[in-house]
């Protein structure tokens, strides 16, 4: 392994890391999709499991790759600057509210989904905080990450809700708008880092940006095509659930990629170089 | 420097010094908790003596990890499987102390009992040791013992001196008391530097130094084909083709005397101080005065011719004159007498290098002639002619220009060229000698070693005296001592303590298979002892000499850990190491690289902890060996004459041994410590090992004087033999003739190399011809494989030591082979590829390290790796140029000395 | 107000590794940690090509993104600018070495060994405390707070200054109070033209690098990148 002075992957943070952003992101963004999309019966049960669920995951996935894990407690000691502390302040108060929203305690999942949001947003700002790898500190890749979280949610919505004869033209068109939404803003981002980016570095972005165009661009293709062809309820129901899923991975993709792969610290520079004895 | 309490556990700091390379000694501490040595530092009361502040390189901070390598061979061992190969297990088992004793001297006193030489006349007993005479400070009192024994064969090389200086080492000796060559740096302002790579190879001193001299503004040029480290930190990087650099600086002599002024050079200098103006005669050979057969000169101011060393006279540095006198050649035969045409040496000089324009130069060393002329230019601009400079109350000319030169530049072929040219650099502009400009260090083969000045006695023609092996036909003989045969091929190289190291120590390995004509057939040692040196590794052709290596019939290495070498030994031996043996050295004065210090003295290496496993102090080893070989008195005798570095009985004190009994290291070492300590204080104090303990070193003033050869010279009425080597022409006329009267003629060609005037040759031809004599195409093989040095790495076995390996890492290059980016890219090679690299014979792999700084007719393999059997290094995958290298004949000059440069192809390397 | 800072004379380095050696005694880090180091950097394309060495570390910045994202608080910042890791909070999250745009911190999760199994020194100075959190160079505080309680002075008594530019063979580096004009940091950045690694990233490294002296004389362009 060499270490400079070229920039290279950091190697602090793996899939354990990735798998927190995932599931956060994901979780997030189900719950608040969850929330707009007035979920009915069981589904509403399942979607929220499934929300809860992805988001402990993340959050043990994590747990998992800390030193000390036993010391984990301390991770909410520095709430004044730092969003991982606020994300894991947040947490508790998520799952709270949103296992009160499973037994059904009324306002518990709107309060849920705007914590749900908040902890979206804090994990964006763990990752853009995060000074030392250029493509994450990249302003735009809190919006980014925002956007496909909930793109990823309004994703897993899309590939339960059919089953339960759920989800209107409304809400798939609403998935269709994160979807775009989150593939401008990709491009946006990458068109910044293109002009900071050093080539090696630059180099695996793109190929991060591979699963995230596909998981963008192959759903909104679908939403507008499913959207426009009258279907048979069957074959509607599976490219809807299709396009959940591709947009769910998608997402996973790039940010497992985006931790994993493409996160380039941006080595050393010189602005001078020294004189050795006389000027040249 | 006495025990220093630190926070919570039992600490103390102890003193010791380094000299794991030539480039050393230099001062370290060595904290110690509870008797486990934890941290190197550097020893700062040392600070105001040591021209490093006190302070040690990267290497010696590798000593902590050394000492507690769990791969160190840690009991005495013996093999089990009498076959010996690469592919044969030694079946290495441990034994004790005794029996491995009982082994060794068995076999010794088997020696002593037949005859210390063999039929061939050679020695039955050899040694080889490594680093570059540095083992000398890690071996105790074991030269006692050789020097006990008898005839020693320590010709059998490993890559030291032939490989490295060897040129230099010679000339410079013969030409300035100069053993190796150093710029004056603290006073230096201008300074070319062929292939040197200082930064890598001066150590703490060196690195210092030339710290802060471009710092203080001197302008380093470093004329070099890959942009070495030393490179990086210069201020001008010129991508010199490999093995041209005699064109580059003829070319540089070409312009000053062609181009400049006559008055810009030191006219009085060349005139006074140098043979300039000796006048040459018909036949190439000095003009002499028939009555004292001194040479002659013209006296511009009389107009007539006098010998060279009339007081009042005003030399001619030109002068085309008819003189009556006589002209001696070869075996003192008289071969013109009467009135004679002369010109001067400087005339000859002149003429000589009509033809090394930079135009002529930039043809073959791929340099543009302008960038030559702007450094000769720049030379001369630096250079000062006329200002002096006061030296402890002396005046002295100030000069500070100076002429470096480096390994592969200044051996093998074309190393008698260039430091001709560089040394003739220096007296141009009068900058030999003197303050700033190109200095001497030590002597290694004129005696005393240990006083440079004392070494520089009047000899004929009113130059140095030198310890030329004799050539004439009464004293010549091809019954050489050792079996590199250094006495009889190399008269320059002398015979002292040091000669034989120095002679073609590829010889002893070449001859074993097919004695050359005329000499005694070459045979095995029947006991060879090994200590810090790895030849299997270091040396040419490394699967080669393995095999005969394995020929041996008895060897004995002090092993530290399992290596290349040692895998063919019958009985390994665990010595202490550097922090756990006993010894004093000499420090200070001018030694090897840049170590010129303003103090001289002597310091302490000490144990810093318990000796681990079995391990026992050199000193015991040795006093043991001279017990049980009955030659303990000489030996104590030998220690008593200086053997441990001080003479034990002077005008200052008598500490002696008893010589008829063993002493154990602490009695010897402590008489040794008293004795130094008598001379330094001139008596006054007689301190013994206590003391030296806790002190570390102790130093007296050394003038800086003593730094600069150009007074002595002055005093004693001398010349340097520059230019133009009459002496050098009559030798080899000699030394042909004697080979030529004993049907010998294989050494031929290099006889061609003693020209009084040194002429271009096509160097890389040469090079190239080892391509085409194996029968393939020299374009087939177009790139340039060299080396250079891994400060990091070199020497002391560090190949061996993690923390080494993973620092020098940093340091680009060291993973793989070094390949200009541009000319990977043409064989489509990306980073990190494995490419195989050949000759016509053999191939190795290396990763590819694509680089800008180097030309792309160049490859770069840092340092000598290629292990298979030392721990840890065995498994870095990265070749050595050893294994591609031959040794061979062709490829070597006069003085016995090759280069490491090979031509070879590239290839991406299939999987 | 002291402001401790280091200054790497970029004119002197030749990237021996003496530092990055001297640090790992001085601190017992474990087999590839090297909170000391020093970077080999090209540039250029051939014949036209530089090189330069470069120390590399933790720069105990004025701003630190480390302690700005630390959720623990583990990581502090001195009044005398020193930024350190309190090792019993950290929890090894490894977001101030994410954080961190001079790639200055280090978490080794397992015990490891120069050889596998510890040798004697190793086993001496082995820390637990230091295993699976974030560690990183700390300007041998320990060294200068025992310094400044018996009077010596940082940068100046061997006893009081970092290990790496004790040891530092060229004279490459050099330590001291920023905020005292007359210290040896001060006078050298004072007489030469320095920047600092990263600048615009805001962080106000209290780490500078030299390059160049300030006098005129001499003339010429400064070296091309």
């Amino acid at each position: 392994m060499s270490f400079g002075p070229n920039p290279w992957q950091q190697t602090s943070w793996d899939a354990r890391a990735a798998g927190n952003f995932i599931g956060g992101g994901a979780g997030c963004g189900l719950l608040v999709f969850t929330w707009l999309a007035s979920v009915q019966d069981s589904l509403r049960s399942v979607l929220i499991v499934l929300a809860l669920a992805l988001v402990s995951l993340g959050l043990l996935c994590v747990w998992a790759e800390i030193g000390r894990p036993w010391r984990a407690i301390n991770v909410i000691f520095n709430p004044r600057t730092s969003w991982m502390s606020r994300e894991a302040a947040l947490a508790p108060l998520l799952l709270g509210s949103g296992a009160l929203a499973l037994f059904g305690v009324a306002a518990a999942l709107p309060l849920a989904a705007l914590l749900a949001l908040g902890f979206l947003y804090c994990q964006a700002r763990i990752l853009q905080a995060a000074k030392g790898i250029p493509a994450w500190r990249e302003p735009l890749t809190v919006p980014l990450l925002v956007a496909t979280g909930l793109a990823e949610g309004a994703g897993l919505y899309w590939l339960f809700a059919p089953w339960w004869g759920q989800g209107t033209n409304l809400l798939w068109l609403g998935f269709g708008a994160l979807l775009a939404l989150r593939f401008v803003l990709g491009v946006g981002w990458y068109r910044r880092l293109a002009r900071q980016l050093r080539p090696r570095a630059l180099r695996a972005v793109n190929q991060a940006g591979h699963a995230f165009n596909a998981g963008s661009l192959l759903p909104l293709a679908i939403v507008l095509g499913v959207w426009a062809t009258p279907l048979a309820p069957g074959w509607s129901a599976a490219l809807q659930a299709l396009a959940g899923v591709l947009a769910a991975l998608g997402g996973a993709a790039f940010k497992f990629m985006l931790v994993t792969r493409a996160g380039f610290n941006q080595g050393f520079a010189l602005p001078h170089l020294p004189v050795r004895g006389v000027r040249r | 420097m006495s025990a220093t309490p630190s926070t919570a556990t039992r600490s103390e700091r102890v003193p010791t010094y380094c000299y794991q390379c030539v480039a050393g000694p230099d001062l370290l501490t060595v904290r110690v908790q509870d008797g486990v040595a934890t941290e190197v530092e550097p020893n700062f009361c040392a600070s105001k003596v040591h021209p490093g502040g006190g302070k040690v390189c990267v290497k010696a901070y590798g000593l902590v990890q050394k000492t507690y390598n769990p791969n160190r061979v840690l009991t005495p061992m013996k093999r089990s499987n009498p076959k010996k190969g690469r592919d044969e297990d030694p079946g290495f088992v441990p034994i004790g102390w005794d029996e491995a004793f009982e082994l060794i001297a068995e076999r010794l006193n088997r020696i002593r009992a037949e005859g210390l030489t063999d039929a061939s006349g050679y020695p039955r007993l050899a040694a080889s040791f490594g680093g570059g005479g540095t083992p000398q400070f890690y071996m105790g009192t074991f030269p006692a013992f050789l020097a006990a024994w008898g005839p020693v064969d320590m010709g059998f090389g490993s890559g030291q001196g032939v490989k490295c200086d060897h040129s230099e080492h010679l000339y410079g000796e013969f030409w300035h008391r100069a053993f190796i060559v150093a710029a004056d740096t603290p006073t230096t302002r201008y300074l070319i530097s062929c292939g040197s790579n200082i930064e890598a190879s001066g150590g703490v001193a060196g690195v210092w130094r030339h710290a802060n001299a471009r710092v203080r503004g001197m302008k380093r040029v470093q004329v070099e084909p890959h942009l070495s480290v030393t490179g990086a930190c210069s201020a001008q990087w010129v991508p010199i083709k490999p093995k041209t650099d005699p064109a580059f600086l003829y070319a540089l002599i070409h312009v000053m005397l062609h181009e400049m002024p006559r008055e810009r050079l030191d006219l009085p200098f060349l005139k006074q101080r140098t043979a300039s103006p000796y006048l040459v005669g018909p036949n190439g050979y000095y003009l002499r005065d028939r009555a004292t057969r001194k040479p002659l000169v013209w006296d511009a101011a009389r107009g007539a011719a006098c010998v060279h060393d009339t007081p009042g006279i005003d030399e001619a540095l030109h002068a085309q004159v008819q003189v009556d006198a006589i002209e001696i050649g070869a075996d003192g035969e008289v071969l013109a007498d009467g009135v004679l045409p002369g010109s001067t040496g400087f005339d000859r000089l002149f003429e000589h290098m009509r033809p090394y324009s930079p135009e002529w130069a930039a043809g073959v060393c791929d340099v543009p002639a302008a960038t030559m002329r702007r450094i000769a230019h720049e030379y001369i601009e630096h250079a000062c002619v006329g200002q002096t400079i006061e030296i402890d109350g002396h005046t002295l000319p100030y000069r500070p220009v100076a002429v470096t030169l480096g390994k592969t530049v200044n051996n093998g072929w074309g190393g008698y060229e260039c430091c001709w040219a560089r040394t003739l650099l220096a007296c141009l502009v009068g900058a030999l000698e003197v303050p700033g400009g190109t200095l001497g260090t030590t002597v290694r083969l004129v005696r005393p070693m240990s006083e440079r000045h004392d070494s520089a006695v009047p000899g004929p023609d009113g130059f140095m005296a030198y310890p030329m092996n004799p050539t004439d036909k009464a004293t010549w003989s091809p019954r050489p001592n050792i079996r590199n045969a250094y006495k009889t091929m190399v008269p320059l190289v002398g015979n002292g303590a040091w000669s034989q190291a120095l002679g073609p120590t590829h010889f002893s390995w070449m001859f074993l298979d097919g004695t050359p004509k005329g000499l005694p057939t070459v045979t095995f040692p029947d006991v060879w002892f090994v200590y810090r040196t790895n030849p299997a590794i270091s040396f040419w052709d490394t699967a080669a000499l393995g095999d005969k290596i394995a020929r041996f019939p008895f060897v004995v290495a002090m092993a530290y850990t399992m290596d290349e070498t040692n895998h063919y030994a019958d009985v390994l031996l665990p010595d202490a190491t550097d922090l756990e043996g006993l010894q004093l050295i000499r420090i200070g004065g001018t030694k090897y690289v840049e170590q010129f210090w303003d103090q001289q003295g002597f310091a302490l290496r000490q144990p810093v902890v318990a000796m681990r496993g079995q391990a026992r102090d050199f000193t015991d080893i040795a006093t043991e060996l001279a017990r049980r070989t009955g030659v303990l008195d000489k030996y104590n005798a030998a220690i008593n004459r200086g053997a441990g570095g001080v003479p034990l009985k002077s005008a200052h004190g008598d500490f002696s041994l008893p010589t008829a009994q063993a002493h154990t290291r602490e009695q010897i070492w402590d008489a040794v410590c008293r004795a130094a300590s008598a001379e330094l204080s001139d008596g006054a104090e007689t301190h013994g090992l206590d003391w030296w303990k806790e002190k570390g070193l102790a130093t007296k003033p050394f003038a800086r004087l003593q730094w600069y050869l150009y007074p002595t010279m002055v005093e004693r009425g001398l010349r340097f033999e520059l230019p133009y080597q009459e002496r050098l022409q009559r030798i080899g006329a000699e030394l042909g003739r004697r080979l030529h009267e004993h049907d010998m003629h294989w050494w031929d060609k290099q006889m061609a190399e003693y020209q009084a005037l040194p002429a271009w040759k096509d160097f890389p031809a040469l090079w190239e011809g080892i391509v085409t004599g194996a029968g393939a195409k020299a374009g087939d093989y177009p790139f340039w494989l060299l080396t250079a040095r891994s400060m990091q790495y070199a020497w002391g076995g560090n190949v061996g030591v993690q923390m080494i390996r993973e620092v020098a890492d940093n340091v680009a290059g060291h993973r793989g082979v070094i390949i200009h980016s541009g000319a990977a890219e043409k064989l489509g090679i990306a980073d990190g590829d494995p490419i195989d690299i050949a000759t016509p014979k053999r191939s190795v792999r290396a990763r590819a390290v694509l680089r800008q700084g180097i030309r792309p007719d160049t490859l770069l393999l840092i340092g000598q790796f290629d292990h298979w059997k030392t721990p840890l290094a065995k498994d870095f995958g990265v070749p050595s140029l050893n294994a591609l290298a031959t040794m061979s004949m062709d490829l070597t000059d006069a003085t016995g000395s090759s280069a490491d440069i090979v031509r070879v192809a590239v290839r991406k390397g299939c999987s | 107000m002291t402001r401790w800072a280091m200054v790497a004379d970029l004119r002197r380095c030749v990237g021996c590794q003496t530092c990055t050696a001297a640090c790992k005694h001085a601190n017992a880090t474990p087999p590839g940690v090297q909170w000391r180091r020093v970077i080999d950097m090209e540039f250029g394309e051939f014949p036209d090509v530089q090189r330069a060495f470069v120390p590399v570390g933790c720069q105990h910045c004025e701003d630190p993104p480390c302690m700005e994202v630390c959720p623990s608080t583990a990581t502090k910042k001195r009044a005398d600018g020193i930024v350190t890791i309190d090792y019993d909070l950290c929890i090894g999250c490894a977001y101030c070495a994410v954080a961190c745009p001079y790639q200055a911190r280090y978490k080794t999760e397992r015990a490891s060994f120069a050889y596998g199994a510890p040798t004697e020194n190793e086993s001496l100075r082995h820390d637990d405390a230091r295993l699976a959190v974030a560690t990183k160079c700390t300007f041998c505080v320990e060294r200068i707070d025992s310094g400044l309680e018996r009077g010596l002075t940082p940068g100046v008594d061997p006893e009081a200054t970092p290990a790496c530019v004790n040891s530092c063979i060229a004279q490459a580096l050099v330590f001291g109070d920023r905020d005292d004009p007359q210290s040896n940091v001060s006078q050298l950045l004072a007489t030469h033209k320095h920047f600092r690694m990263h600048e615009e990233l805001g962080t106000g490294p209290g780490f500078h690098y030299v390059w160049d002296t300030l006098d005129d004389d001499a003339g010429g362009g400064e070296g091309k990148i």
